[in-house]
């Protein structure tokens, strides 16, 4: 217990000790940080719009930080995320604008073929995991910038909507994921975000095989002496965790955008990753995460109408973040004489 | 002789752990000087405390006769000093040359003079016959040559007195003789070498005197021509302090576990196992001795289902069960307390509850329906830390927070309460307090006098002698020989230690 408030009080700390180093870098930029930062909380809080306007915004970090603490869990890293919430994104789109279905059973097969997607998109690197031990951080990294590619490649050579943007026809209204409120883009996706995260959360510190997947991320030699088949578990928390990042792409297609078009989602995928590891891989920790990194997106919007400052400021504010956050997440490591456990949450 | 080295009283402490205590040694010059013991003997600290790596909390270092203060291994290698380590430190992109003179490159108007480099790599390779192409790319080496490299760049540095810290562990049979011969030759010029080993046969053939390292301590340097094998694992192993027997009610039924021409290579693909068989019944311990690393972890993990074994079989209850998994083999009634305990036995930063769970997650009434029954667990948990006595605040106290011997516990505790007919215990003691140490051992005696088949493996010889009703001993991946547990010949144990068969020895020879 006081192990996991001292995480939470040292991360509070590292979080405040970076907004101030973020202060300073507003003040060579001939700024007020106050003002900066009263706009950036006004930007992400200040009505009920802006609220949902956050919430949007949150939603896709927290799906793809859930699909992070899923590999995180069982010490594997993938850093691909983004790529699969662009495969997800991509073919629900297709799905949702290629048929022409029932709704409910048309919203179903959209986001189907979103999770299919990321899970066939993380098929390779879990393979080359599972079986030869392949590092799938680089290999889940290379496949992003595929990913990004080859949909840009299908949306403007294959399915480019005639005489517009480099974008697709938008999907069907019987594929649309339902919005929440009549005066905002946000919809059932965060409802979605919401359950994963609690649900994630149960099975790994309630089920067998949640007990199964978290020792093999926390001590494989033991994990492997007790039992448990290493090669084929990491095969499946990886596609577990591709499937949730297709998922987001889904979400964000099929709620938001619906339609599918270049610079799709830029970067939900790995505020998501910097979301999980902030929030030591917890998924409910990773919503509170995903919802700072939410506010600070939505934020940064009303702080270029208002003040000088541009919004590329947050983009550093979130970089000193990460910086002191990891930093404090090093040097508790190296306090404590314990090395795998410590990013983890407790039972 | 004049003297190369001298230590006098070292002793170095990590924490409340004294890996060095009040070691005097004495190198003559122009001598092989082989340092042999156990696996954590301090072998190592020591001649990381010779090499400036570590500094001493007391003693003295003499070198060549004078008193020196070695803060950092630049100040060893100023007084002569070249230390080949266990593990190479080589760049596999550079050229041989390159590597040689890594960090003293030789140079020429600001740039490194390759030439000189490859001529005066050249020479040392000749003048020492270590042969190497200096301008191959040392990616393409094998081991061998890697380490020659290695040996030449403690050469380049102008060391007189080098040290090899487990040279051979890495070398192929052929390897090691072509390292031998270039040691004979390093002396043969006048040079000095300490050459760390735990293999006997090696200590036998190439040095011309060995310390013995026990438990931190030196406690023998003599020239090896007066030794012989089995003095040395005597040495190395300690005289037998007690032969207090525990009693047994019990007696023996079927063959439970049976091995049959059990080979298996280690983790550098060499062969560990070379042909084991033997069987074990219920309500029998049968013990395992041997020097450590004669291939006891292997048997161990072969028959865990942790590692393939190249070839034989292992029959359980008449079952054959060689290349399972380890779920299978566990399923069918094995039990597994394994040598490395905070690596395999634990998870030493989840709670004893999670610990005690492993392996029994799926099964009911452990679980429902894929969900773990907090309940049962804690009930179980509560009910096991009170029967093994695991001396802990709670349940929910991590592994890392308690003793060596309270972990081991939990590890029988799992291990022992499940409903394996077979038990694989390995090291079950050390590292552990004397206070454990008894109740760990009483477990063990009540799983045997409830019928269980236990192979019992332990490089400590009192301990086989209080638990084993049957004592095999190992050497070289092969079984020497049996001896029965209440009829232990300190001489004769020793000898099949040493590899050596005695010639009075009428006992069968490996099987049951």
């Amino acid at each position: 217990m006081s192990d996991r408030f001292d995480s939470l009080f040292g991360q509070g700390l590292a979080i405040l000790f970076a907004l101030g180093l973020g202060a300073l870098v507003i003040l060579t930029v001939d700024e007020s940080p106050v003002r900066v930062f009263v706009t950036l909380l006004n930007g992400a809080f200040g009505s009920p719009e802006r609220i949902a306007g956050t919430l949007l915004q949150t939603t896709p970090i927290l799906i793809c930080g859930i699909a992070a603490c899923i590999s995180f869990r069982g010490g594997l890293f993938n850093i691909g995320i983004e790529g699969q919430l662009f495969m997800g994104g991509f073919w629900a789109t297709w799905v949702g604008f290629s048929f022409n279905l029932p709704p409910a059973l048309h919203l179903l097969l959209a986001m189907a073929a979103a999770v299919i997607a990321g899970m066939a998109w993380i098929a390779i690197p879990a393979f080359f995991r599972a079986r030869y031990k392949t590092n799938e951080v680089v290999s889940t990294i290379l496949a992003n910038y595929v990913a990004i590619l080859f949909t840009s490649y299908l949306t403007i050579n294959w399915f480019k909507r005639s005489g517009g943007q480099s974008e697709t026809p938008p999907i069907f209204e019987s594929a649309y994921l339902p919005e929440l409120f009549s005066f905002s883009r946000l919809n059932w996706g965060l409802i979605i975000g919401l359950v994963l995260a609690i649900g994630v959360y149960l099975f790994f510190t309630r089920t067998a095989r949640g007990y199964a997947v978290s020792e093999m991320g926390a001590n494989p030699k033991f994990a492997e002496y007790g039992g448990i088949d290493i090669k084929k578990q990491t095969f499946l928390v990886l596609i577990a965790s591709g499937a949730v990042g297709g998922l987001a792409g889904g979400v964000e297609a099929l709620g938001v955008h619906h339609r599918f078009m270049e610079g799709f989602a830029p970067g939900f995928g790995f505020d998501g990753v910097i979301a999980a590891l902030l929030a030591n891989g917890n998924p409910i920790g990773t919503i509170f995460t995903a919802l700072f990194f939410g506010a600070l997106r939505s934020g940064s919007l009303l702080l270029e109408v208002d003040t000088t400052a541009s919004r590329e400021i947050i983009t550093v504010i979130q970089a000193l973040i990460i910086l002191a956050v990891s930093a404090q997440i090093t040097i508790r490591r190296k306090a404590s004489d314990s090395t795998a456990g410590e990013r983890r949450w407790k039972f | 002789m004049p003297l190369a080295i001298e230590l006098k009283s070292i002793t170095k402490r990590f924490g409340a752990f004294v890996a060095n205590e009040d070691v005097n040694l004495a190198v003559e010059s122009g001598k092989i000087h082989a340092i042999i013991g156990e696996n954590g003997a301090g072998k190592t600290t020591l001649m990381n405390v010779l090499f400036g790596l570590l500094q001493p909390d007391e003693g003295e270092i003499w070198i060549d006769g004078e008193k020196k203060n070695l803060p950092n291994p630049a100040a060893a290698i100023a007084a002569g000093i070249g230390m080949v380590h266990q593990h190479f430190k080589l760049v596999p992109s550079l050229t041989v040359a390159e590597n040689v003179f890594l960090g003293m490159e030789i140079r020429k108007g600001g740039l490194i003079d390759h030439a000189a480099q490859i001529r005066r790599t050249a020479e040392l390779s000749r003048q020492f016959g270590l042969q190497v192409d200096p301008t191959e790319r040392v990616g393409l080496l094998s081991v061998g040559i890697e380490q020659r490299i290695e040996i030449l760049k403690v050469l380049a540095r102008g060391a007189r007195i080098i040290i090899l810290d487990e040279p051979t562990a890495v070398l192929t049979p052929q390897e090691s003789r072509e390292l031998f011969q270039t040691l004979r030759g390093f002396v043969a010029q006048g040079m000095t070498v300490i050459f760390i080993s735990h293999h006997l046969e090696e200590v036998m053939e190439v040095s011309d005197n060995v310390s013995v390292l026990r438990l931190g301590k030196n406690v023998a340097t003599r020239p090896t021509a007066e030794l012989t094998k089995s003095d040395l694992v005597q040495l190395m192993v300690g005289r037998l302090v007690s032969f207090d027997r525990l009693p047994r009610v019990a007696s023996v039924g079927k063959t439970v576990l049976e091995v049959e021409d059990l080979w298996a290579r280690d983790d550098r693909r060499l062969p560990a196992l070379r042909g084991v068989s033997f069987g074990v019944r219920a309500g029998e311990i049968v013990g395992i001795a041997g020097v450590a690393g004669n291939g006891q972890t292997e048997l161990a993990e072969v028959l865990s289902g942790l590692r393939p074994s190249s070839h034989g079989s292992i029959q359980l209850n008449g079952r054959t069960i060689t290349g399972a998994s380890a779920r299978e083999i566990r399923a069918a009634g094995v039990g597994h307390v394994p040598g490395d305990r905070l690596v395999r036995g634990v998870d030493r930063n989840a709670s004893i509850s999670m610990n005690l769970l492993m392996g029994r997650q799926d099964q009911s009434p452990w679980s429902k329906h894929g969900i773990i029954n907090r309940a049962y667990l804690l009930e179980q948990t509560q009910a096991l830390i009170k029967r093994f006595d695991i001396r802990a605040r709670g349940p929910e106290s991590t592994a890392k927070s308690l003793s060596g011997g309270n972990i081991q516990k939990i590890v029988l505790a799992r291990e022992f309460t499940g409903d394996a007919d077979c038990l694989l215990i390995d090291q079950p003691t050390r590292g552990v307090d004397i206070g454990a140490q008894e109740s760990i051992h009483g477990e063990i005696m009540r799983q045997r006098d409830a019928g269980k088949a236990i192979l019992l493996i332990s490089v400590q010889l009192d301990e086989l002698i209080r638990l084993a009703d049957r004592i095999l001993v190992m050497f070289g991946g092969t079984i020497m020989g049996e001896i029965p547990g209440d009829r232990v010949d300190e001489e004769e144990i020793g000898m099949l230690m040493a590899g050596v068969v005695p010639e009075a020895h009428s006992n069968t020879v490996g099987a049951a």
